[in-house]
């Protein structure tokens, strides 16, 4: 429980920075870095047990990508 | 025992993370993505929500293929 928390913890700190100050600032880089922070708040979720929220952020970070995707592909296109 | 498989697990999440996060080509970062995964996964199982790491292992193969459409195109 403890170790779920404090790795929740350490992979949404990671992450945001990893977000925030990427090494090539392409907008492909940052969607692929924002995996690691939605995994962090994952775990912190599981760590308090909340299982609908889990259910419900999972999906929801799904189709989030799914239109961030598009959204960089017609950037790209133009 | 289980303590112990749970603090191999947080070090291949955090291995993961650190890979996801370094590298500089695309592939690697979806390849780091997966090993997050595959470290975060047998947590949920821990728990006991077996139909939550169903839905993390279905949706996340679908995100990374979903990614791999842009990321075709602008690199290797």
């Amino acid at each position: 429980m403890i170790l779920t928390f404090y790795l929740g913890l350490v992979l949404l700190v990671l992450g945001v920075v990893g977000v925030a100050f990427p090494a090539d600032k392409t907008p492909l880089t940052r969607l692929i870095n924002l995996e690691v922070p939605a995994f962090g708040l994952l775990l912190i979720m599981l760590a308090y047990n909340e299982m609908l929220a889990l259910l419900t952020f999972i999906a929801t970070t799904t189709i989030t990508t799914f239109v961030l995707v598009r959204v960089i592909q017609r950037r790209n296109a133009v | 025992m289980t303590t112990y498989l749970m603090i191999l697990m947080a070090l291949v999440a955090v291995l993961g993370a650190g890979i996801a996060l370094l590298s500089k080509n695309a592939f690697n970062k979806l390849i780091g993505v997966a090993v997050i995964a595959s470290g975060t996964i047998p947590f949920i199982a821990i728990a006991g929500y077996l139909d939550v790491a169903v839905a993390v292992a279905l949706l996340l193969p679908l995100t990374t293929i979903m990614i791999l459409k842009i990321t075709v195109g602008d690199d290797v």
